[in-house]
Protein backbone atom coordinates (compact mmCIF):
# COMPACT_ATOMS: atom_id res chain seq x y z
CA UNK A 1 0.00 0.00 0.00
CA UNK A 2 1.04 3.53 -0.77
CA UNK A 3 2.52 5.09 2.25
CA UNK A 4 3.38 9.08 2.04
CA UNK A 5 5.49 8.62 5.22
CA UNK A 6 8.01 6.01 3.87
CA UNK A 7 8.53 8.40 0.66
CA UNK A 8 9.81 10.95 3.36
CA UNK A 9 11.36 8.50 4.88
CA UNK A 10 9.75 9.36 8.48
CA UNK A 11 7.42 7.57 10.96
CA UNK A 12 4.05 7.33 11.19
CA UNK A 13 3.62 9.40 14.19
CA UNK A 14 6.85 12.28 13.49
CA UNK A 15 5.84 15.61 14.26
CA UNK A 16 5.27 18.33 11.65
CA UNK A 17 8.22 19.73 12.16
CA UNK A 18 10.13 16.37 11.78
CA UNK A 19 8.01 15.82 8.37
CA UNK A 20 9.00 19.70 7.21
CA UNK A 21 12.49 18.97 8.01
CA UNK A 22 12.65 15.58 5.75
CA UNK A 23 10.93 17.01 3.19
CA UNK A 24 13.16 19.67 3.02
CA UNK A 25 16.45 17.57 3.41
CA UNK A 26 15.15 15.20 0.23
CA UNK A 27 14.05 18.63 -1.81
CA UNK A 28 17.11 19.63 -1.66
CA UNK A 29 18.89 16.80 -3.49
CA UNK A 30 15.57 16.21 -6.12
CA UNK A 31 14.91 19.93 -6.10
CA UNK A 32 14.31 20.47 -10.52
CA UNK A 33 16.62 23.72 -9.37
CA UNK A 34 19.60 21.94 -7.53
CA UNK A 35 19.36 19.01 -10.78
CA UNK A 36 19.86 21.53 -13.39
CA UNK A 37 23.13 19.79 -14.75
CA UNK A 38 22.92 16.60 -13.53
CA UNK A 39 22.40 13.55 -16.29
CA UNK A 40 19.92 11.66 -14.85
CA UNK A 41 17.77 15.00 -13.84
CA UNK A 42 14.55 13.51 -15.31
CA UNK A 43 14.76 10.69 -12.43
CA UNK A 44 15.59 13.05 -9.55
CA UNK A 45 12.33 15.08 -11.34
CA UNK A 46 10.42 12.06 -10.37
CA UNK A 47 11.65 11.80 -7.30
CA UNK A 48 10.72 15.36 -6.66
CA UNK A 49 7.02 14.97 -7.90
CA UNK A 50 6.56 11.74 -5.80
CA UNK A 51 8.48 13.39 -2.45
CA UNK A 52 6.03 16.48 -2.97
CA UNK A 53 2.80 14.56 -3.53
CA UNK A 54 3.66 12.62 0.15
CA UNK A 55 4.37 16.02 1.52
CA UNK A 56 0.98 17.43 0.52
CA UNK A 57 -0.93 14.12 1.11
CA UNK A 58 0.23 13.93 4.76
CA UNK A 59 -0.42 17.73 5.15
CA UNK A 60 -3.87 17.87 3.74
CA UNK A 61 -4.87 14.44 5.98
CA UNK A 62 -3.17 16.51 9.26
CA UNK A 63 -5.24 19.07 8.91
CA UNK A 64 -8.21 17.18 8.48
CA UNK A 65 -7.38 14.72 11.35
CA UNK A 66 -6.42 11.78 8.54
CA UNK A 67 -9.91 11.36 7.36
CA UNK A 68 -9.38 9.41 4.27
CA UNK A 69 -9.22 10.36 0.75
CA UNK A 70 -6.90 13.21 -0.38
CA UNK A 71 -8.22 15.55 -2.58
CA UNK A 72 -5.90 18.53 -1.42
CA UNK A 73 -4.65 20.90 -4.33
CA UNK A 74 -7.25 18.92 -6.78
CA UNK A 75 -9.62 21.72 -7.44
CA UNK A 76 -7.07 24.47 -8.43
CA UNK A 77 -8.46 27.73 -7.87
CA UNK A 78 -10.67 27.13 -5.26
CA UNK A 79 -10.21 28.19 -2.04
CA UNK A 80 -12.11 25.47 0.18
CA UNK A 81 -12.52 22.05 0.08
CA UNK A 82 -15.87 20.35 0.14
CA UNK A 83 -15.39 16.48 -0.40
CA UNK A 84 -17.15 15.92 2.54
CA UNK A 85 -20.26 17.98 1.22
CA UNK A 86 -20.57 17.11 -2.24
CA UNK A 87 -18.87 13.01 -1.86
CA UNK A 88 -21.20 10.52 -1.90
CA UNK A 89 -23.90 12.11 0.17
CA UNK A 90 -24.93 14.67 -2.27
CA UNK A 91 -27.85 16.65 -2.92
CA UNK A 92 -28.94 14.51 -5.34
CA UNK A 93 -32.09 13.55 -3.62
CA UNK A 94 -34.12 16.63 -4.44
CA UNK A 95 -35.53 15.80 -7.37
CA UNK A 96 -38.93 17.70 -7.53
CA UNK A 97 -39.25 19.73 -11.48
CA UNK A 98 -39.57 22.76 -11.18
CA UNK A 99 -37.47 25.32 -12.28
CA UNK A 100 -36.11 26.67 -9.52
CA UNK A 101 -34.42 23.27 -7.99
CA UNK A 102 -32.88 22.68 -11.60
CA UNK A 103 -31.35 26.03 -10.95
CA UNK A 104 -30.10 24.35 -7.98
CA UNK A 105 -28.85 21.67 -9.38
CA UNK A 106 -27.01 23.58 -12.18
CA UNK A 107 -25.55 25.75 -9.07
CA UNK A 108 -24.47 22.48 -7.24
CA UNK A 109 -22.94 20.88 -10.13
CA UNK A 110 -21.00 24.09 -10.62
CA UNK A 111 -19.56 23.60 -6.89
CA UNK A 112 -18.65 19.88 -7.78
CA UNK A 113 -17.13 21.04 -10.72
CA UNK A 114 -14.95 23.57 -8.88
CA UNK A 115 -16.48 26.82 -10.93
CA UNK A 116 -17.64 28.71 -7.66
CA UNK A 117 -18.13 31.90 -9.54
CA UNK A 118 -20.64 30.17 -12.14
CA UNK A 119 -22.76 28.83 -9.48
CA UNK A 120 -22.79 32.51 -7.17
CA UNK A 121 -24.15 33.43 -10.37
CA UNK A 122 -26.87 30.72 -10.59
CA UNK A 123 -27.81 31.09 -7.27
CA UNK A 124 -27.83 34.71 -7.40
CA UNK A 125 -31.25 34.57 -10.05
CA UNK A 126 -33.35 32.22 -8.08
CA UNK A 127 -35.92 33.69 -5.92
CA UNK A 128 -37.07 31.52 -3.44
CA UNK A 129 -34.25 31.48 -1.04
CA UNK A 130 -34.94 28.42 1.55
CA UNK A 131 -32.17 26.84 4.02
CA UNK A 132 -30.74 24.57 0.88
CA UNK A 133 -30.39 27.64 -0.70
CA UNK A 134 -28.04 29.50 1.80
CA UNK A 135 -26.16 26.52 2.40
CA UNK A 136 -25.26 26.26 -1.84
CA UNK A 137 -24.48 29.83 -1.46
CA UNK A 138 -22.32 29.36 1.71
CA UNK A 139 -20.22 26.78 0.07
CA UNK A 140 -19.86 28.54 -3.39
CA UNK A 141 -19.03 31.67 -1.54
CA UNK A 142 -16.50 29.85 0.53
CA UNK A 143 -14.73 29.10 -2.64
CA UNK A 144 -14.35 32.47 -4.06
CA UNK A 145 -12.94 32.85 -1.18
CA UNK A 146 -15.83 35.42 -0.06
CA UNK A 147 -15.47 33.77 3.69
CA UNK A 148 -17.79 36.60 5.58
CA UNK A 149 -20.40 35.81 2.94
CA UNK A 150 -20.21 32.41 3.54
CA UNK A 151 -20.03 32.27 6.77
CA UNK A 152 -23.57 34.20 7.09
CA UNK A 153 -25.01 32.07 4.80
CA UNK A 154 -24.09 29.09 6.94
CA UNK A 155 -25.30 30.44 9.78
CA UNK A 156 -28.89 31.45 8.30
CA UNK A 157 -28.73 27.57 6.72
CA UNK A 158 -28.06 26.32 10.53
CA UNK A 159 -30.70 28.55 11.88
CA UNK A 160 -33.34 27.97 9.80
CA UNK A 161 -33.27 23.91 9.94
CA UNK A 162 -31.64 23.23 13.04
CA UNK A 163 -32.17 19.64 12.31
CA UNK A 164 -30.45 19.13 9.50
CA UNK A 165 -27.19 17.80 10.26
CA UNK A 166 -25.31 18.57 7.05
CA UNK A 167 -26.05 22.46 7.43
CA UNK A 168 -24.78 22.29 10.97
CA UNK A 169 -21.81 20.52 10.00
CA UNK A 170 -20.72 23.60 7.28
CA UNK A 171 -21.41 25.89 10.04
CA UNK A 172 -19.50 23.98 12.25
CA UNK A 173 -16.51 23.36 9.39
CA UNK A 174 -16.53 27.03 8.58
CA UNK A 175 -16.10 27.86 12.17
CA UNK A 176 -13.63 26.04 13.15
CA UNK A 177 -10.76 27.52 11.44
CA UNK A 178 -11.20 30.60 13.69
CA UNK A 179 -11.23 28.25 16.78
CA UNK A 180 -8.10 26.67 15.76
CA UNK A 181 -6.34 30.43 15.06
CA UNK A 182 -8.17 31.43 18.50
CA UNK A 183 -5.97 28.80 20.84
CA UNK A 184 -2.68 29.52 18.97
CA UNK A 185 -3.24 33.29 19.46
CA UNK A 186 -4.13 32.54 22.62
CA UNK A 187 -0.05 30.59 23.40
CA UNK A 188 1.34 33.69 21.78
CA UNK A 189 0.27 35.91 23.75
CA UNK A 190 -1.28 39.34 23.45
CA UNK A 191 0.69 41.94 21.69
CA UNK A 192 -0.36 44.84 23.81
CA UNK A 193 -1.11 42.91 26.94
CA UNK A 194 1.52 42.72 29.55
CA UNK A 195 0.96 43.34 33.13
CA UNK A 196 -0.80 46.85 33.58
CA UNK A 197 -0.59 50.23 31.79
CA UNK A 198 3.27 50.69 32.33
CA UNK A 199 3.92 47.93 30.25
CA UNK A 200 1.95 49.05 27.54
CA UNK A 201 3.25 52.27 27.41
CA UNK A 202 6.42 51.14 27.06
CA UNK A 203 5.38 49.17 24.38
CA UNK A 204 4.45 52.24 22.59
CA UNK A 205 7.43 54.53 23.62
CA UNK A 206 9.12 51.43 21.94
CA UNK A 207 6.72 50.95 18.85
CA UNK A 208 7.12 54.92 18.47
CA UNK A 209 10.56 54.98 18.87
CA UNK A 210 11.41 52.25 16.16
CA UNK A 211 9.25 54.35 14.05
CA UNK A 212 11.09 57.39 13.95
CA UNK A 213 14.59 55.75 14.28
CA UNK A 214 14.19 52.24 13.07
CA UNK A 215 14.80 54.14 9.23
CA UNK A 216 11.17 54.41 8.98
CA UNK A 217 10.86 57.97 8.45
CA UNK A 218 7.91 55.53 6.89
CA UNK A 219 5.35 58.07 6.29
CA UNK A 220 3.81 55.52 4.13
CA UNK B 1 2.41 50.97 3.26
CA UNK B 2 -0.50 49.65 6.36
CA UNK B 3 2.29 48.42 9.14
CA UNK B 4 0.08 45.99 10.51
CA UNK B 5 2.06 42.45 9.71
CA UNK B 6 4.85 43.04 12.73
CA UNK B 7 6.47 41.31 15.47
CA UNK B 8 5.13 40.96 19.58
CA UNK B 9 8.95 41.95 20.37
CA UNK B 10 8.32 41.32 24.04
CA UNK B 11 7.41 37.78 23.52
CA UNK B 12 10.50 37.24 20.81
CA UNK B 13 13.86 35.95 21.85
CA UNK B 14 16.78 38.25 21.43
CA UNK B 15 18.01 36.18 19.02
CA UNK B 16 14.93 36.11 17.00
CA UNK B 17 14.65 40.00 17.17
CA UNK B 18 17.87 40.71 15.93
CA UNK B 19 17.69 38.15 13.29
CA UNK B 20 14.20 39.74 12.27
CA UNK B 21 15.72 43.03 12.04
CA UNK B 22 18.46 42.10 10.03
CA UNK B 23 15.97 41.38 6.94
CA UNK B 24 14.07 44.92 7.97
CA UNK B 25 18.04 46.86 7.56
CA UNK B 26 18.76 44.56 4.40
CA UNK B 27 15.32 45.65 2.95
CA UNK B 28 16.30 48.86 3.53
CA UNK B 29 19.54 48.95 2.42
CA UNK B 30 17.93 47.27 -1.33
CA UNK B 31 15.37 50.25 -1.37
CA UNK B 32 18.37 52.27 -0.99
CA UNK B 33 20.46 50.95 -3.91
CA UNK B 34 17.75 50.56 -6.01
CA UNK B 35 15.78 53.47 -5.42
CA UNK B 36 17.44 56.39 -3.81
CA UNK B 37 16.55 58.17 -0.39
CA UNK B 38 13.45 58.78 -1.68
CA UNK B 39 12.50 55.20 -2.24
CA UNK B 40 13.98 54.40 1.06
CA UNK B 41 10.97 56.24 3.07
CA UNK B 42 8.37 53.64 1.61
CA UNK B 43 9.96 50.78 3.95
CA UNK B 44 7.60 48.67 5.69
CA UNK B 45 7.40 46.11 8.34
CA UNK B 46 4.53 44.36 5.80
CA UNK B 47 7.06 43.64 3.29
CA UNK B 48 9.68 42.89 5.97
CA UNK B 49 7.55 40.10 6.75
CA UNK B 50 7.04 39.21 2.93
CA UNK B 51 10.69 38.69 2.53
CA UNK B 52 11.64 36.73 6.14
CA UNK B 53 8.60 34.33 4.94
CA UNK B 54 9.90 33.92 1.60
CA UNK B 55 13.25 33.27 2.45
CA UNK B 56 12.49 30.80 5.23
CA UNK B 57 10.69 28.74 2.37
CA UNK B 58 13.07 28.90 -0.38
CA UNK B 59 16.24 29.24 1.86
CA UNK B 60 18.04 31.29 -0.96
CA UNK B 61 22.08 32.08 -0.57
CA UNK B 62 21.94 34.86 2.03
CA UNK B 63 24.61 37.74 2.67
CA UNK B 64 25.31 38.65 6.24
CA UNK B 65 27.08 41.68 6.58
CA UNK B 66 27.01 44.76 9.16
CA UNK B 67 26.96 48.21 8.51
CA UNK B 68 25.32 51.71 9.95
CA UNK B 69 23.04 53.72 8.13
CA UNK B 70 21.74 57.70 8.69
CA UNK B 71 18.98 56.48 10.59
CA UNK B 72 21.75 54.83 13.24
CA UNK B 73 24.48 56.58 12.93
CA UNK B 74 26.25 54.96 16.64
CA UNK B 75 25.68 52.04 15.98
CA UNK B 76 26.21 48.76 13.86
CA UNK B 77 23.47 46.53 12.34
CA UNK B 78 23.14 43.38 11.07
CA UNK B 79 21.57 43.12 7.65
CA UNK B 80 20.77 40.41 5.59
CA UNK B 81 20.49 40.23 1.97
CA UNK B 82 18.88 38.10 -0.87
CA UNK B 83 17.13 37.98 -4.02
CA UNK B 84 14.20 38.46 -1.96
CA UNK B 85 15.26 41.92 -0.67
CA UNK B 86 15.30 42.98 -3.75
CA UNK B 87 11.82 41.57 -4.74
CA UNK B 88 10.21 42.90 -1.64
CA UNK B 89 12.08 46.13 -2.47
CA UNK B 90 10.31 46.22 -5.66
CA UNK B 91 6.61 45.25 -4.83
CA UNK B 92 7.27 47.67 -2.08
CA UNK B 93 7.95 50.43 -4.79
CA UNK B 94 4.65 49.14 -6.36
CA UNK B 95 2.45 49.08 -3.49
CA UNK B 96 4.11 52.01 -2.37
CA UNK B 97 3.01 54.60 -5.35
CA UNK B 98 -0.10 52.90 -6.15
CA UNK B 99 -1.02 53.60 -2.30
CA UNK B 100 0.01 57.19 -2.63
CA UNK B 101 -2.24 57.96 -5.54
CA UNK B 102 -5.08 56.16 -3.59
CA UNK B 103 -4.89 58.61 -0.72
CA UNK B 104 -4.64 61.46 -2.92
CA UNK B 105 -8.25 60.01 -4.85
CA UNK B 106 -9.95 59.64 -1.54
CA UNK B 107 -9.17 62.00 1.36
CA UNK B 108 -7.02 64.71 -1.03
CA UNK B 109 -3.81 64.70 1.01
CA UNK B 110 -1.61 66.56 -1.35
CA UNK B 111 1.68 65.54 0.06
CA UNK B 112 0.69 62.17 -1.13
CA UNK B 113 0.15 63.18 -4.05
CA UNK B 114 3.41 64.94 -4.19
CA UNK B 115 5.14 61.61 -2.90
CA UNK B 116 3.49 59.66 -6.26
CA UNK B 117 4.90 62.11 -8.07
CA UNK B 118 8.07 61.93 -6.72
CA UNK B 119 8.37 58.30 -7.06
CA UNK B 120 6.67 58.06 -10.50
CA UNK B 121 9.95 57.35 -12.41
CA UNK B 122 10.98 54.59 -9.43
CA UNK B 123 7.99 53.27 -9.90
CA UNK B 124 8.39 52.69 -14.06
CA UNK B 125 11.29 50.90 -12.95
CA UNK B 126 9.74 48.68 -10.92
CA UNK B 127 6.86 48.26 -12.97
CA UNK B 128 9.42 47.30 -15.82
CA UNK B 129 10.88 44.91 -14.40
CA UNK B 130 7.67 42.96 -13.10
CA UNK B 131 4.97 43.86 -15.85
CA UNK B 132 2.33 41.59 -15.22
CA UNK B 133 2.34 41.84 -11.29
CA UNK B 134 1.75 45.89 -12.00
CA UNK B 135 -0.99 45.17 -14.23
CA UNK B 136 -2.64 42.95 -11.94
CA UNK B 137 -1.92 45.71 -8.96
CA UNK B 138 -3.50 48.56 -10.91
CA UNK B 139 -6.49 46.35 -11.98
CA UNK B 140 -7.59 45.41 -8.41
CA UNK B 141 -6.65 49.07 -7.17
CA UNK B 142 -9.08 50.58 -9.94
CA UNK B 143 -11.28 48.22 -8.73
CA UNK B 144 -11.17 48.69 -5.10
CA UNK B 145 -11.38 52.49 -6.22
CA UNK B 146 -14.38 51.82 -7.91
CA UNK B 147 -15.98 49.99 -4.69
CA UNK B 148 -15.43 52.74 -2.74
CA UNK B 149 -17.11 55.06 -4.82
CA UNK B 150 -20.23 53.36 -4.83
CA UNK B 151 -20.04 52.52 -1.16
CA UNK B 152 -19.91 48.97 -1.15
CA UNK B 153 -20.86 47.34 2.41
CA UNK B 154 -19.75 44.17 1.12
CA UNK B 155 -16.68 42.87 3.55
CA UNK B 156 -15.67 40.85 0.85
CA UNK B 157 -15.23 42.39 -2.10
CA UNK B 158 -12.95 45.44 -1.94
CA UNK B 159 -10.57 43.50 0.80
CA UNK B 160 -10.56 40.62 -1.49
CA UNK B 161 -9.15 42.58 -4.65
CA UNK B 162 -6.64 43.92 -1.96
CA UNK B 163 -6.31 40.22 -0.84
CA UNK B 164 -5.67 39.45 -4.24
CA UNK B 165 -3.20 41.64 -4.85
CA UNK B 166 -1.13 40.61 -1.68
CA UNK B 167 -1.91 37.26 -3.17
CA UNK B 168 0.46 38.17 -6.39
CA UNK B 169 3.49 39.62 -4.74
CA UNK B 170 3.51 36.16 -2.53
CA UNK B 171 3.55 34.28 -5.47
CA UNK B 172 7.30 35.29 -6.33
CA UNK B 173 7.02 32.28 -9.37
CA UNK B 174 5.02 30.10 -10.20
CA UNK B 175 6.12 26.71 -8.21
CA UNK B 176 4.83 23.37 -6.58
CA UNK B 177 3.87 26.43 -3.59
CA UNK B 178 2.06 28.76 -5.82
CA UNK B 179 -1.49 27.44 -4.48
CA UNK B 180 -0.16 28.06 -0.72
CA UNK B 181 1.10 31.47 -1.56
CA UNK B 182 -1.57 32.34 -3.13
CA UNK B 183 -4.14 31.60 -0.42
CA UNK B 184 -1.97 32.85 2.33
CA UNK B 185 -1.46 36.02 0.30
CA UNK B 186 -5.16 36.54 -0.58
CA UNK B 187 -6.40 36.45 2.90
CA UNK B 188 -3.52 38.11 4.52
CA UNK B 189 -4.40 41.05 2.16
CA UNK B 190 -8.28 40.86 3.00
CA UNK B 191 -7.12 40.98 6.83
CA UNK B 192 -4.81 43.91 5.80
CA UNK B 193 -7.80 45.70 4.19
CA UNK B 194 -10.13 45.09 6.91
CA UNK B 195 -7.72 46.15 9.84
CA UNK B 196 -6.92 49.23 8.05
CA UNK B 197 -11.09 50.17 7.43
CA UNK B 198 -11.58 48.66 11.53
CA UNK B 199 -8.80 51.67 12.40
CA UNK B 200 -10.33 53.80 10.64
CA UNK B 201 -13.61 53.25 11.32
CA UNK B 202 -13.89 56.20 13.70
CA UNK B 203 -12.67 59.23 11.97
CA UNK B 204 -14.39 57.56 8.79
CA UNK B 205 -17.57 58.61 10.50
CA UNK B 206 -16.06 61.78 11.61
CA UNK B 207 -15.50 63.25 7.87
CA UNK B 208 -17.59 61.31 5.94
CA UNK B 209 -14.90 59.33 3.87
CA UNK B 210 -15.97 55.59 2.99
CA UNK B 211 -15.36 52.89 5.10
CA UNK B 212 -16.45 49.52 4.65
CA UNK B 213 -17.53 49.22 8.61
CA UNK B 214 -19.40 52.37 8.44
CA UNK B 215 -22.62 51.42 8.99
CA UNK B 216 -21.35 48.38 11.77
CA UNK B 217 -19.65 50.36 13.78
CA UNK B 218 -21.31 52.11 16.71
CA UNK B 219 -23.35 49.15 16.92
CA UNK B 220 -23.18 47.29 19.83
CA UNK B 221 -21.18 44.02 19.49
CA UNK B 222 -19.08 46.14 16.97
CA UNK B 223 -15.74 45.25 18.33
CA UNK B 224 -16.20 41.46 18.68
CA UNK B 225 -18.05 41.16 15.30
CA UNK B 226 -14.63 42.70 13.87
CA UNK B 227 -12.62 40.18 15.33
CA UNK B 228 -14.42 37.77 14.40
CA UNK B 229 -13.96 38.76 10.92
CA UNK B 230 -10.43 39.76 11.26
CA UNK B 231 -10.02 36.07 13.11
CA UNK B 232 -11.29 34.56 9.73
CA UNK B 233 -8.60 35.66 7.43
CA UNK B 234 -5.74 34.52 9.80
CA UNK B 235 -6.94 31.78 10.24
CA UNK B 236 -6.79 30.85 6.64
CA UNK B 237 -3.58 32.41 6.51
CA UNK B 238 -2.15 30.69 8.94
CA UNK B 239 -3.06 27.57 8.02
CA UNK B 240 -1.81 27.79 4.50
CA UNK B 241 1.61 29.00 6.32
CA UNK B 242 1.22 25.84 8.73
CA UNK B 243 1.04 23.59 5.44
CA UNK B 244 3.99 24.52 3.98
CA UNK B 245 7.63 23.28 4.75
CA UNK B 246 8.77 26.05 6.33
CA UNK B 247 11.47 25.39 9.13
CA UNK B 248 13.88 28.44 9.30
CA UNK B 249 12.48 31.34 10.95
CA UNK B 250 9.02 29.80 11.72
CA UNK B 251 9.00 31.05 15.13
CA UNK B 252 9.73 34.64 14.38
CA UNK B 253 6.85 34.01 11.27
CA UNK B 254 4.13 32.64 13.91
CA UNK B 255 5.81 35.23 16.57
CA UNK B 256 3.86 37.66 13.36
CA UNK B 257 0.57 35.60 12.27
CA UNK B 258 -0.86 34.87 15.83
CA UNK B 259 0.73 37.73 17.79
CA UNK B 260 2.05 40.65 16.08
CA UNK B 261 -0.68 40.77 13.88
CA UNK B 262 -3.09 42.07 16.89
CA UNK B 263 -1.08 44.44 17.75
CA UNK B 264 -2.68 47.28 16.23
CA UNK B 265 -6.21 46.00 16.64
CA UNK B 266 -5.60 45.97 20.50
CA UNK B 267 -4.29 49.38 20.56
CA UNK B 268 -7.10 50.81 19.07
CA UNK B 269 -10.08 48.47 20.63
CA UNK B 270 -8.36 49.63 24.04
CA UNK B 271 -8.05 53.41 23.00
CA UNK B 272 -12.25 53.00 22.12
CA UNK B 273 -13.11 51.39 25.47
CA UNK B 274 -11.30 54.16 27.46
CA UNK B 275 -13.66 56.52 25.71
Amino acid sequence: MYDPYAVLGVGRNATEEEIKKAYRALSRKYHPDANVNNPHKEQAEEKFKEIQQAYQQIMYEKERGSSGSSAYGQQQGGYWNFDDFFGDRGQQSRQSQDSESTYKQAASNYIRSGHYREALNVLNSIGNRDAHWYYLNAIANAGTGNNVAAMDSAQRAAAMEPGNLQYQQLYAQLQNGGSWYYGQRQSYGNPVDGSGNFCMKLCIANMVCNLCCGGGLCCI
Amino acid sequence: MFGYIIINKPEMKFKEFDLYQSYYCGLCRSLKKEYGRLGQMTLSYDMTFVILFLSSLYEPETLVSSGRCAAHPCKKHCQRINPFSAYGADMNLLLSYYKCLDDWEDEHKINRKIMALSLQRRFRKAAHKYPQKEQIIQEKMRQIHACEKQKCRDLDLASGYFGEIMAEIFVWRKDEWEKELRHMGFFLGKFIYLMDAYEDAEQDQKTGNYNVFLEAYGEAGFTQKAENILSMMMAECARAFERLPIVENAEILRNILYSGVWHRYELVKRRREGK
